[in-house]
């Protein structure tokens, strides 16, 4: 009886460990791991091996190895389109998951040419009870200027995800939202795409 | 037997119990699935649209749950009139402004600029102090008060930044059309102004205030002759712009599918921002 107890107690606190602090499922916090990224991107931008212009490709393909795992473009995807998602069949869900990766991937990729020592610090994370997070950081400019970067990310079964960056309370999701929504106004959505591919097109990296 | 039983019930509750009081808070409807102890990250959906309304309220959080929220549609009666002055103002930055900030750039070095640029914030004190005091922050106007003393005597009239290099004091970047808002003035309409770019009715009136409270007009209209203070302006923004290099600006609209209306998100979104600040 005493040994059963024993067993018991031991089996109810594992449950309770289990039960009571979810974030051990987790491998890193999402603050953490928005820093280590990071910090890879930016081992990335200051490694001399792909320094100058002429590695420009090369550099820009090691980034996103290493930058895009963190980002869950199929949320982004559905959260820029909106209402209007819903509507799409899967395989226009799937082009276009493709394309916004890829208007992304170029405006934002192509912005770490200019990488010049910027410091990126973090300032604190914030987690709800469930799956959302954000972690708030600032990039230091080499003027002194202050810019304020959060990240809002999810969580799918225990994996930290970014589904919009926010800057200067400019969130990145809603900013394309504004613009699909505007064009899916006036126009269908075959016209959106095509506007899309345009883009994608025209800012080739 | 029974204790595991128990002991899974607790399990149960345990785990389920954040889940349902985070939705219970939200969604009255999603009560009933959490009895049956599902783990809901779909089933959330068809609660997301009544969430997603209150969004004026708290964006980033109605934001996490509510991705399907209808954008609230923006005041933008006067649109033909505002694309065209997005037109105007984006040739004038990439054919007029850019070319000047660029050969300013290579001319004189970066330390110089945001000299510059300092002084002029400096100088423009008592439009942040007035606004601070306008919108009860009086902390925030002795911090203003206290900046300028340090800057205008250490820091060299103002060209350097002592209060915010040595004592860690920041700015309070205060203006008008914010204390409007955080008396919950309306924004009104979007309006796209020559050379002054994204601004909306509240913001009108708010850059008529700041003007009357800046110095440099003051300056301008007894001292200087009209050619003299377009010149003074038209150098601050060149030096302003060097500083940023343009990249606010150019990092909105570039990637934009439809960029007068990136623009004008990006200037709505960071508004709202600064008046909930």
């Amino acid at each position: 009886m005493n040994k059963r107890k024993v067993i018991s107690s031991i089996f109810y606190g594992i449950v309770l460990l289990i039960g009571i602090s979810p974030s051990l499922w987790a491998a890193e916090t999402p603050g953490t791991l928005v820093m280590t990224t990071i910090d890879r991107g930016l081992a990335v931008l200051k490694d001399p091996a792909l320094k100058g212009a002429e590695k420009v490709q090369a550099r820009r393909q090691r980034l996103w190895v290493e930058i895009s795992p963190i980002f869950n473009f199929e949320e982004m995807s559905k959260r820029a389109l909106g209402q209007h998602w819903k509507k799409r069949s899967p395989e226009e869900k799937k082009e276009f998951i493709g394309l916004f990766t890829n208007i992304l991937k170029d405006a934002y990729i192509g912005k770490t040419d200019t990488y010049s020592g910027e410091k990126i610090v973090f300032i604190k994370e914030k987690q709800d009870e469930k799956d959302y997070a954000s972690v708030q950081t600032k990039i230091i400019t080499n003027t002194g200027a202050v810019v304020l970067v959060e990240y809002r990310m999810l969580s799918n079964a225990g994996k930290w995800q970014i589904y919009d960056v926010v800057i200067e309370g400019v969130s990145l999701v809603n900013n394309y939202r504004s613009q699909f929504n505007n064009i899916l106004m006036k126009s269908p959505y075959e016209e959106l795409v095509q506007k899309i591919k345009g883009k994608v097109g025209k800012d080739e990296i | 037997m029974k204790r595991y039983v128990g002991a899974m019930l607790f399990l149960g509750l345990v785990v389920f119990f954040p889940v349902a009081s985070l939705s219970a808070e939200n969604l009255p409807i999603a009560a009933s699935d959490e009895s049956e102890g599902k783990v809901l990250p779909e089933g959330n959906v068809s609660g997301e649209e009544t969430i997603g309304k209150d969004d004026d309220e708290d964006p980033s959080e109605a934001d996490q749950i509510g991705m399907e929220a209808e954008v609230a549609p923006v005041k933008d009666s006067l649109q033909p009139f505002n694309r065209a002055m997005f037109f105007f103002n984006d040739k004038a930055f990439h054919y007029f402004f850019k070319p000047i900030y660029k050969g300013y750039n290579s001319m004189i070095p970066v330390q110089a600029r945001v000299s510059v640029k300092n002084f002029y914030s400096n100088i423009r004190m008592p439009v942040r102090f007035f606004n601070c005091l306008f919108q009860a922050n009086f902390k925030g106007a002795g911090t203003e008060m206290l900046r300028f003393v340090i800057n205008s005597t250490v820091g060299v009239a103002g060209f350097l930044d002592p209060a915010k290099s040595k004592f860690h004091i920041e700015k309070q970047d205060r203006d008008f059309g914010q204390t409007l808002g955080k008396y919950r003035m309306k924004s009104g309409t979007y309006i796209v102004w020559p050379f002054v770019g994204p601004s909306n009715t509240r913001d009108t009136i708010g850059f008529v205030g700041d003007t009357v409270l800046d110095p440099i007009t003051w300056v301008s209209y007894f001292f200087l002759k009209p050619i003299e203070s377009v010149g003074n302006y038209t150098y601050e923004s060149v030096n302003g712009l060097s500083v940023d290099t343009g990249d606010t600006y150019e990092s909105v609209t570039k990637p934009a599918i439809d960029p007068y209306i990136a623009l004008q998100d990006a200037y709505l979104q960071n508004r709202l921002k600064k008046i909930k600040e």
